[in-house]
């Protein structure tokens, strides 16, 4: 399998160590670029699509792998395997923490450590827990991806699908940007928001850097403190930030804060 | 006059920052939503919506805006200070100002359309769902058949053993049996009294009825996994031929009333030993299944291009619903049956047996005419 065409995998920088970006749900590995660009100079980058997102090849989308996050865990140990070099870290958005997390369950000792913005491990509410949803919100957002196709019909699919994979950001790829096949869209919607990844992240032992909004309806503050509270080698960093997406709408300060953590793996060449 | 245009314009705009925070509001939006222009400056444009439409502005709509600058023809419900739904179409821009970045939105009411959307787009999962089902039936439907074809299998190589068997077990049963035969013949030449010679007669009129039985069965077993059963035809005297025939039948059922009738002229060639066979198996039947105190009648005829024999019997008319198997294996008659019966195969092999000759045979029943089996070459 070409795990290059299949993820639209992107390889930038040079460093001893990797760092490898995974998007979360709804956009693509586009929106890494306010952010990525500042470590290309010290680490290995190593960005690419989960399938059924971006450029990644739609017809891989099988439909039970997917139907939990540990086949998009298994992927990334996949790219992990094939593009890493030295020590990875992981920087995972929203949904992708949790799929860095079950790699690091799956693989364990592989990840050597983990940049995790606006996580959560549970999006609904729960006895003794506050995720910030309730079941029937997920059921609205279902409805809403439903009337949205963003101006995707299947007279576009054969474009995203034949397209080879392209290291930079392509035109192709803003394009692509946030458009979904709508059933692969509402099956991610559904595996990302009802997914409950509290028991894996007890017991993960690897660093972690965990980036809180400061307003971020869907990684409210609550779950950000609890995510630091069960990791004990965690770091919290609230950025003051509104919204989902502080690597997009507060690069500087969510870079600052990874210099900081990523320091000890921060070598270009020993040589 | 600009903003007599940003007020009355036939949709809702509003100008916000980059978090979503309206700092203008035309009158439309005011009135679309029930929130006055003061209430609106300074809420933020994502709180205006449902929680679905929350998560997607999170999750699609503000990264989209951010990266691409502009949104288009993105489908929101919001909410009106009352609480009901407003369906709107958005489109959104970025512009950027000396000072800062700003979104210009425009909605579009879109409630009547909407409706008709969810329409399509309920049909659209109707038809997926259906299809689905579709499949998933023809899923069961193959695993049916080859479950199915599997059963089969599995009946025919059954079917193919049992008839092997019964093909070794009739050939092994001639051998102990002929001996009985030559024992009873041997034993019925020395001085007998009248009850030896009756226990005899029936010893030898048994192991001749089970001889006949084992005769059919191997027959049968040659023309089902044999290959077929084989004659020796020769020019012969039919009339001659069957007429021995019904003299040795009138021995084998010495209570029937066998009666030939010779019918016509000409020549056939065909295996003598079969013939009888034929007539023989025939008039077994008729003495089986007809009135016994009526005469069974035995009929050859010859013409120019064709022979036949038949048999007739009065009695019970066969019914109409067995008459299309009747000459299958192991079907019988009736379930009455005389110490005669043989297993079932008697007809089937007469019609084996026509069949090898290049002919057939026919049966016609009915109350007045009775029953009448006839055999063509």
């Amino acid at each position: 399998m070409n795990l290059k065409h299949r993820n639209n995998v992107s390889v930038m920088g040079n460093g001893m160590a990797t760092l490898v970006f995974s998007h979360g749900f709804g956009c693509n590995q586009a929106m890494w670029n306010y952010l990525a660009p500042a470590f290309v100079d010290r680490f290995r980058v190593v960005m690419y699509d989960l399938v059924g997102a971006g450029l990644s090849d739609l017809s891989a989308f099988d439909k039970a792998k997917y139907g939990t996050l540990d086949g998009y865990a298994q992927d990334l140990n996949e790219i992990i395997e094939a593009f890493a070099v030295g020590p990875v870290i992981l920087v995972g958005h929203s949904v992708s923490a949790m799929i860095g997390t079950l790699a690091d369950r799956q693989a364990p000792g592989r990840i050597a450590a983990h940049v995790m913005i606006g996580p959560s491990p549970r999006y609904i509410d729960d006895v003794d827990y506050t995720g910030g949803f309730k079941r029937s919100d997920i059921d609205d957002l279902l409805d809403t991806l439903d009337s949205n196709y963003l101006g995707w019909s299947s007279a576009m699919a054969p474009v995203i699908m034949g397209a080879p994979g392209q290291p930079a950001l392509s035109d192709e790829l803003r394009e692509s940007f946030c458009r979904t096949e709508p059933d692969i869209a509402k099956q991610f919607a559904r595996v990302t928001f009802l997914s409950d990844n509290r028991q894996d992240v007890i017991g993960l032992t690897a660093p972690v850097l965990i980036l809180q909004s400061s307003d971020d309806l869907i990684a409210p503050l609550a779950v950000g403190e609890y995510l630091h509270r069960v990791l004990p080698n965690s770091t919290y960093c609230l950025v003051d930030n509104v919204g989902h997406c502080p690597h997009m709408s507060a690069p500087q300060a969510c870079a600052a804060a990874m210099q900081r953590f990523l320091a000890p793996w921060a070598i270009t060449d020993v040589g | 006059m600009s903003v007599d245009l940003f007020d009355n314009a036939a949709c809702a705009l509003a100008v916000t920052a980059e978090d979503g925070t309206i700092l203008q509001a035309n009158a439309r939006f005011s009135e679309w939503l029930g929130l006055s222009s003061a209430e609106l400056c300074g809420r933020r444009f994502q709180d205006l919506l449902t929680m679905g439409g929350r998560i997607f502005h999170q999750t699609h709509l503000a990264p989209m805006l951010r990266l691409r600058g502009s949104v288009t023809e993105v489908k929101l419900d919001m909410l009106h200070h009352d609480g009901h739904k407003v369906t709107v179409l958005l489109n959104g821009n970025k512009r950027e100002q000396a000072d800062a970045v700003v979104y210009d939105l425009a909605l579009f009411g879109t409630t009547d359309r909407d409706k008709y959307e969810r329409e399509l787009l309920n049909a659209r999962n109707l038809a997926e769902a259906l299809l689905q089902e579709k499949t998933a039936t023809e899923i069961a439907l193959q695993q049916a058949q080859a479950q199915l074809s599997e059963a089969y299998a599995i009946a025919q190589r059954r079917a193919l053993f049992a008839e092997q068997m019964v093909a070794i077990v009739s050939h092994d049963l001639k051998n102990p049996l002929t001996a009985i035969r030559m024992a009873s013949d041997f034993l019925k030449r020395g001085e007998r009294t009248t009850k030896e010679h009756q226990l005899l007669g029936h010893i030898a009129q048994s192991s001749e009825r089970a001889h006949r039985m084992i005769a059919d069965l191997l027959d049968f077993t040659q023309a089902r996994v044999g290959h077929g059963i084989t004659i020796k035809a020769a020019p012969l005297d039919l009339h001659a031929v069957i007429a021995r025939a019904v003299d040795e039948l009138r021995l084998a059922f010495p209570k029937a009333t066998l009666e030939h009738q010779a019918q016509g002229h000409g020549d056939a060639c065909l295996d003598a030993d079969r013939v009888q066979q034929i007539i023989g198996n025939l008039v077994a039947n008729s003495v089986a299944y007809g009135e016994p105190l009526q005469p069974i009648t035995i009929t050859s005829r010859l013409g120019d291009t064709s022979c036949e024999v038949a048999v007739h019997n009065h009695g019970a008319v066969i019914a109409q619903t067995l008459l299309a198997s009747l000459f299958e294996p192991m079907t019988r008659g009736t379930d009455q049956g005389s110490g005669v019966r043989s297993v079932g195969l008697g007809l089937y092999i007469v019609r084996e047996l026509a069949r090898v000759h290049g002919g057939d045979v026919a049966v016609s029943s009915c109350a007045i005419n009775g029953t009448t089996f006839t055999v063509k070459f």
